[in-house]
């Protein structure tokens, strides 16, 4: 081996066989990092890890026409979904039955509204907060607003207005004036900010208020559920897609939008293996050149070889080894290369979702060594090719 | 290998010739393991022709050409490799040594991968051969004569039930040549292979058990 490398060596271009490297590991590191990209946000886009795509819906009826329609849910419309199989759990919107208003002091000012709650059971809601109860003959009551209504205010009214910009820790310490009438009763109490929902888009209180209030201040009405939370496991999931399709309800939430993202990021995907295949492909188109022009320069010796009893397998080794040494190097290399460029995104996406992502280069591993295998054989296809066309008698 | 046969051999550019005449072309000739044949030739009569075509390097002739029972235009390329390494050995009349080895790594890249003969039995023919002060030196560094020994050091280093020797001393005086047939006598004999030698003119003095007239 020691020999026969002696001799075949000579003639080996560093430079070609230099752009091949560079070339194929370039290719190697576009391709594989487009596949643990695609792996790495791929379950933050279709809710299985829920960036985007939530793990709870919000089902309602469409709005067909203006006026009163009906778009609660009968019962037998609410025990059928939760029977679904891609059902989790779920929870049934509970309204004020009841007037409310509500006003508070503003540098001077009074605002004042009128409004209403809702209210959905505790295990829904996304807020974290010990003042989220409620108890008989309470006078308080903690609310917890949509985040977007404070984003609405800040970047939308205030600035318009003249306001000032207020933060969610100011908002937590304002009381507002909360007034309820109805069953001829009239009563006030004060209401709190406790939190901010990301999920739920509405003004809720705790379930145990909610029910205490109408059981006061509307005993007669009748409690009905036009909206319904539903916990799934996907969102994305076309069982659940066309299950919404098909009794012509609507979600609230966006697996679409999800869906959309995850096709663009196929594309992008795409775009980039496809950049990274074009590499490996020169890089292969150029080591093939190399290897054709190399072995004809060694022509005289690997027929001599031959001549003295080699087999062309045996010829063609040193040239294997080769192959395999410089592929072997580009798969270390491109998944330490990888590595690198996942821990940059990674940092990035786990800054946007706000906790710490789990990385892992199981793609990255799984895809380089089939592509490894991919080009090294090619590699030795070719090598294996042209010494026999060489090895062959006239 | 016990038997080579050559049925109505002729080269392709000898086929229409009607003035050939031959004791090898378009007869049957038969080589036994054992003997000693000398075949006798002019320029130009096909001598490196029959050689390479025994040696499986060119199949352009008429006729067939048997190993025992085996026409050997049927051998693959690993077929060949097998025969060159266990049965079939040539000293070439061209050498085809590797200029940039050594002479004993000239002669040790074949022996290796037959693992015939002995280092000491190899440094023995090179003593013997008046070249051991040359074992390490590049093979291009050497005159022609000293390159014909080591070739047929390299030639020896594997199993031989037929050794082909194209003009094995063109280029040797007397007393060389005497200690290369003397090497090859002994070699041959140990093993019972036979040999078949070329020449135009100058040959090694053997006691052949056959001469052809190409």
């Amino acid at each position: 081996m020691r020999l026969i490398w002696k001799l075949l060596r000579k003639h080996i271009s560093i430079f070609e066989l230099g752009v091949f490297f560079i070339a194929n590991l370039i290719g190697i590191v576009v391709i594989l990092s487009g596949v643990q990209l695609y792996a790495d946000i791929k379950p933050l886009l279709t809710g299985e890890k829920s960036l985007i795509g939530n793990e709870y819906m919000i089902i309602t009826k469409p709005v067909q026409r203006v006026g009163v329609n009906s778009t609660n849910f009968t019962r037998e419309e609410v025990a059928d979904i939760e029977q679904q199989p891609f059902t989790l759990s779920m929870g049934e919107f509970c309204s004020s039955q009841y007037e409310v208003y509500g006003s508070l002091m503003f540098q001077g000012r009074k605002l004042s509204t009128m409004m209403f709650f809702e209210s959905v059971p505790d295990s829904f809601i996304d807020v974290e907060s010990d003042e989220w109860h409620f108890a008989s003959g309470q006078r308080n009551i903690p609310i917890i607003i949509p985040r977007n209504y404070l984003n609405l205010y800040n970047f939308g009214f205030s600035q318009t207005q003249d306001l000032p910009q207020i933060t969610e820790s100011l908002i937590r310490g304002v009381e507002l004036t909360i007034e309820l009438s109805g069953n001829f009763r009239h009563e006030t109490f004060t209401g709190y900010i406790v939190g901010f929902s990301d999920r739920l888009n509405t003004i809720l209180v705790p379930e145990s208020f909610m029910l205490w209030a109408n059981e006061r201040f509307a005993p007669y009405a009748e409690q009905e559920t036009s909206r319904l939370i539903v916990e799934v496991e996907n969102p994305s999931d076309p069982a659940v897609l066309a299950y919404l399709e098909q009794k012509g309800y609507v979600a609230e939430d966006k697996p679409a939008e999800s869906n959309k993202a995850l096709f663009l990021l196929q594309v992008c995907v795409a775009i980039i293996v496809g950049i990274g295949v074009l590499f490996s492909l020169l890089s292969i188109i150029i080591f093939t050149l190399s290897i054709y022009l190399l072995l004809q320069k060694n022509i005289d010796k690997l027929e001599n070889l031959v001549l003295i009893g080699y087999t062309p397998s045996q010829v063609a080794r040193p040239y294997n080894m080769m192959a395999l040494v410089l592929n072997l190097s580009i798969f270390i290399l491109g998944v330490i290369a990888v590595g690198f460029v996942q821990q940059t995104y990674m940092g990035l996406l786990s800054d946007m979702v706000g906790y710490e992502l789990p990385t892992s280069l199981t793609a990255t591993i799984i895809a380089g060594v089939i592509l490894t295998a991919i080009v090294l054989l090619f590699n030795i296809y070719i090598i294996r090719r042209k010494v026999a066309q060489i090895s062959r008698k006239r | 290998m016990k038997r080579i046969t050559l049925n109505n051999a002729v080269p392709e550019i000898f086929a229409s010739r009607e003035d050939l005449r031959s004791e090898i072309w378009h007869s049957e000739v038969c080589f036994e393991r054992g003997g000693r044949y000398l075949i006798e030739a002019e320029s130009g009569t096909g001598k490196s022709s029959l050689c390479s075509y025994l040696y499986g390097q060119r199949g352009d002739y008429r006729g067939s050409i048997l190993f025992d029972q085996s026409d050997i235009r049927n051998f693959d390329t690993n077929a060949w490799s097998e025969i060159r390494q266990t049965s079939l050995s040539i000293l070439f009349q061209d050498l085809r040594l590797f200029g940039e080895l050594t002479a004993l790594e000239n002669v040790e890249i074949k022996n290796r991968i037959t693992h015939f003969q002995s280092h000491a039995t190899i440094k023995g023919w090179f003593e013997e051969l008046g070249i051991a002060d040359k074992m390490d030196s590049r093979i291009d560094r050497m005159s022609y004569g000293q390159q014909q020994r080591v070739a047929l050091i390299r030639a020896l280093c594997q199993p031989i039930d037929f050794l082909l020797l194209d003009e094995p001393i063109s280029h040797l005086d007397d007393r060389n040549s005497d200690v290369m047939r003397d090497i090859i006598l002994r070699e041959t004999e140990r093993q019972g292979a036979a040999l078949i030698a070329t020449s135009i003119g100058k040959h090694m003095t053997i006691d052949y058990d056959k001469r052809f007239r190409l």
